[in-house]
């Protein structure tokens, strides 16, 4: 058995193209694989990380971002922990594409599920759509917003970790016992007062 | 000792120094002479040894000359064999020369056969004879040829002007041959490319009639339609036909040429996936339900499905065929078959096949959530509607029906598919455990017969059987949802043959249908406590009649057997209603019994009498519970022990009476001062 005190399921979700498979590879292996092909169906990774001195094991699911592979990914929703919606800052149809995916979550993932925007590619000079725009809408929408680059390596790891911390704090909360296998549902802290909690 | 110290030492001038120096000396001149000869004894061995070493001396002179003279001739031994070897050297130059000549005299000889013949050949159209021979003149050495040619006409010419002849009539040949659909003459004419070294033009020419024979069949495939399952039925008919081609060009192929086989299939794959798309498009049945207007009966859609999950598992089973060829051939190293495998798994990810396959799995998966969530439904509401019947089927119904779509889903062969269904059964199966969690919320009065001392139980309202049914379909769900997702990963990592990151995420989704599981053994354990709740007040009433001090002695019989009688009459009650639920409940219940008695007996005050009433009652209650768990037992034997200390005639009888490490001395003290006629410092003053 492996040794580790939390497991949470993180889904990241977002149009095709706006860098999840990158975010997921930059955070486990530390990699940007340029040229990397579309996403079939669903990938998953894992990474242990610490927090307070103890393990939490992030089981990371990166989903396919093209329309076919829909059915497939929202049978993934349900269960996830934290749900990473993707947007590429360059590029104004994939932030268009928000409202969309908001309502995809709303019928298939937890309503209490932590759910968190992110813009990706910050490194990128030609941006569409400025940080404050992304950042209203988190806010309307009651979710935690950070802007990262999975080139640069930018709020990649912080991403991550920040979600680490939140789930094994909401856990504590609720004295979850150890993963025995039951994804219960967790009290999501998803109030817009708290989504400045990610901001840098 | 020098005089001048023997001078020192003793004194000279009397006669008595005189004497003791002159001993002195005397004993010293002794040593001296005893040193002496000793030296010269040994003179004479030194001698000896001295005489030895001359002599081997001059022994070793005469070694040196021996071995001067064996390096000399070692040296001069190496000398002639470093000639002899330089002279084999020359002498294997030599030889090698004249197999060179020879070879080139055969290459000039054959040159001739071969300019000669091959004209001749092609006229007479026998066209082995003319690629045999243009075979030859392409294996030549260059230098052969550049030899011919420095001695007269370029033979290269020539040759090569019939090469290109050869090739254009072969071309011509066997598109005339491929006209009539000659299979044999097309064969044979394929075969004749490689040796002209034109193979690529062959496998292209080979593919092309391939392809249109494989257009036209699939054609043909596509357009007889009999039986039910039409569209699996097309689909496995012409993905058949494309293996049987793609198998045809492999046996047809030079061996070791893997790339060719490579190049082969990305030439015939085209046509495979435009019929495949035109028989997905044509006939795949596309019952598209559009809740909440258009809902038809998931019982309907079976068919379907059952025709989707086949027609993927035939697309995948097409594709492991695919990846499979390389595999086939024995005269591949490995690093070449691996390079076959990534090519080929290039052809079938950039393939429009795949992307139908996609769509396809895409459409089966929107229907099965469907049919998985309507048939869920359904029984729900069956279940809800059959309140009055006690047989509720709930559990059964849902299980039932996940088992049946995951194991759809398995057939399928596709693993992402076999997680998404792994992950809505998960979420159904929840969904039932929150039912059942609604239908055990509020506990039904009297719905075990359990009733307070001296009633007879009222009767059973319909919904408690109901209610124990629905504790125990939790009880059977987790045991079921266990036993599934166990069942499930075994059968997909076996029917997908999945790679170890395909095996994890498998594991991963099963692990889902677990908590499923653990939300069913929740709600078993919600039930548990809520009976026990229930039968609290009785309970409590039990407890406290069975430690009563005041009781009849003309009932004491009676009474004694009434709370056995009671707990069995509940055992026999939960006896085949629940199975571990219902030995937990007894358990729980027996365990709040004897607690509140024993809490009670440290209340009460018992004469003799009351003692020996509340002795008997406990006696034939820690009995029933000897056969039930090791808690409850030792509780039973606990109290019965400090009954047996109340019934005591006489005080000091209580070590005796006292089973050992029933009771702890303090305890003992406490039940034996509710006796009213034992003294305190009596009681102190006991050794127990």
């Amino acid at each position: 058995m492996e040794d580790y005190k939390f497991l949470f399921k993180v889904v990241l979700v977002g149009n095709a193209g706006v860098g999840k498979t990158c975010l997921v590879r930059r955070f486990t292996q530390g990699l940007f694989p340029p040229g990397q092909g579309a996403t079939i169906g669903v990938d998953f990774m894992i990474k242990t990380v610490e927090v307070d001195g103890e393990k939490v094991k992030l089981q990371i699911w990166d989903t396919a971002g093209q329309e076919r592979f829909r059915s497939i990914t929202q049978s993934y929703y349900r269960s996830a922990h934290a749900l990473i919606l993707v947007y590429d800052i360059s590029c104004q149809p994939t932030f268009d594409c928000l409202p969309d995916w908001l309502r995809e979550i709303e019928e298939y993932a937890n309503n209490k599920v932590l759910r968190i925007l992110v813009g990706n590619k910050t490194d990128r000079e030609d941006r569409e759509i400025p940080r404050h725009i992304g950042e209203d809408f988190a806010q309307r929408h009651g979710m935690y917003f950070l802007e990262t680059s999975a080139k640069e390596a930018e709020n990649v790891e912080r991403l991550f970790m920040e979600i680490a911390v939140e789930l094994m704090e909401q856990a504590k909360c609720k004295e979850l016992p150890k993963y025995d296998g039951s994804l219960g549902p967790i009290n999501g802290k998803t109030s817009s007062d708290s989504s400045c909690c990610l901001r840098s | 000792m020098s005089l001048t110290l023997l001078l020192e030492k003793y004194d000279v001038s009397t006669e008595e120094g005189l004497q003791k120096a002159l001993n002195e000396i005397e004993k010293e001149e002794c040593e001296v002479d005893e040193a002496l000869s000793s030296a010269l004894s040994r003179a004479c061995t030194l001698e000896g040894r001295l005489r030895s070493a001359s002599q081997a001396y001059s022994k070793l002179g005469e070694v040196k000359n021996d071995a001067q003279v064996a390096a000399d001739m070692v040296d001069k031994t190496a000398g002639l064999a470093r000639d002899v070897s330089a002279k084999v050297r020359q002498l294997d130059l030599a030889r090698s020369r004249v197999a060179e000549c020879q070879r080139r005299v055969h290459d000039l000889i054959d040159l001739r056969v071969c300019s000669a013949g091959v004209e001749a050949a092609i006229k007479a159209q026998d066209y082995e004879t003319a690629a045999g021979h243009v075979s030859r003149f392409l294996s030549m050495e260059p230098g052969s040829v550049a030899a011919a040619r420095a001695r007269g006409p370029d033979p290269r010419t020539d040759m090569d002007a019939a090469a290109r002849t050869l090739r254009d009539q072969l071309r011509i040949k066997f598109e005339e041959a491929a006209k009539i659909e000659d299979d044999a003459s097309v064969e044979r004419l394929f075969r004749l490319f490689p040796e002209i070294g034109r193979a690529e033009e062959g496998v292209e020419l080979l593919t092309g009639y391939l392809a249109a024979q494989l257009e036209a069949s699939l054609r043909r495939a596509g357009q007889s339609r009999s039986g039910g399952a039409v569209f699996a039925d097309t689909l496995t008919r012409a993905l058949e036909t494309a293996a049987a081609a793609v198998e045809r060009l492999r046996r047809l192929l030079p061996p070791s040429r893997h790339m060719l086989l490579v190049q082969g299939l990305r030439a015939l794959q085209p046509t495979v996936c435009s019929s495949v798309r035109r028989i997905w498009s044509e006939l795949s049945p596309r019952p598209r339900p559009r809740p909440p207007h258009d809902k038809p009966d998931p019982l309907r859609l079976e068919p379907a499905l059952s025709e989707l999950a086949l027609a993927l598992s035939r697309m995948q089973l097409y594709f492991n065929f695919l990846r499979r060829r390389p595999e086939h051939d024995a005269s591949l190293t490995d690093d070449a078959r691996r390079e076959s495998v990534r090519a080929i798994d290039r052809i079938i990810a950039e393939c429009d096949m795949t992307l139908t396959a996609q769509e396809h799995l895409a459409h089966y998966l929107e229907l099965e959530r469907y049919f998985l969530e309507e048939s869920v439904n359904k029984a729900m509401k069956l279940s809800a509607a059959s309140c009055d019947d006690p047989g509720s089927s709930l559990v059964d119904d849902v299980f039932y029906i996940t088992r049946k779509v995951i194991r759809r889903a398995i057939s399928t062969g596709s693993v992402d598919g076999m997680c998404a269904v792994m992950n809505e059964a998960g979420a159904q199966l929840e969904r039932a455990a929150r039912a059942l969690r609604r239908g055990l919320a509020v506990t039904p009065h009297d719905v075990l017969p359990l009733a307070p001392p001296r009633s007879t139980p009222a009767p059973a309202p319909p919904e408690a059987e109901l209610y124990l049914a629905h504790l125990a379909e939790a009880e059977a769900g987790a045991e079921w949802t266990e036993r599934l997702a166990t069942e499930a990963c075994s059968e997909a990592e076996a029917a997908a043959r999945a790679s170890a990151g395909a095996c994890d995420k498998l594991r991963s989704c099963a692990a889902g249908l677990s908590g499923a599981a653990a939300s069913f053994r929740a709600v078993t354990e919600l039930g548990v406590s809520s009976l026990r709740a229930a039968l609290l007040p009785a309970v409590t009433a039990w407890g406290d009649a069975l430690v009563d001090p005041d009781s009849d002695v003309d009932e004491l019989a009676e009474e004694a057997g009434a709370l056995p009688a009671a707990l069995d009459t509940l055992a026999e009650a939960l006896r085949g209603r629940l199975a571990s639920a219902g030995d937990l409940l007894l358990t729980g219940v027996l365990d709040d019994l004897l607690t509140r008695a024993h809490r009670t007996l440290l209340k009460n005050t018992y004469d003799r009498r009351g003692g020996l009433a509340t002795e008997r009652r406990c006696r034939r209650v820690s009995l029933w519970a000897g056969t039930g768990a090791p808690a409850a037992r030792e509780k039973a034997r606990a109290l019965s022990a400090a009954a047996a200390l109340l019934a005591l005639e006489r005080l000091e009888h209580a070590p005796d009476a006292l089973p050992p490490a029933a009771l702890t001395p303090a305890a003992a003290r406490d039940v034996l001062a509710r006796r009213s006629d034992f003294k305190l410092e009596d009681i102190k003053r006991l050794k127990l």
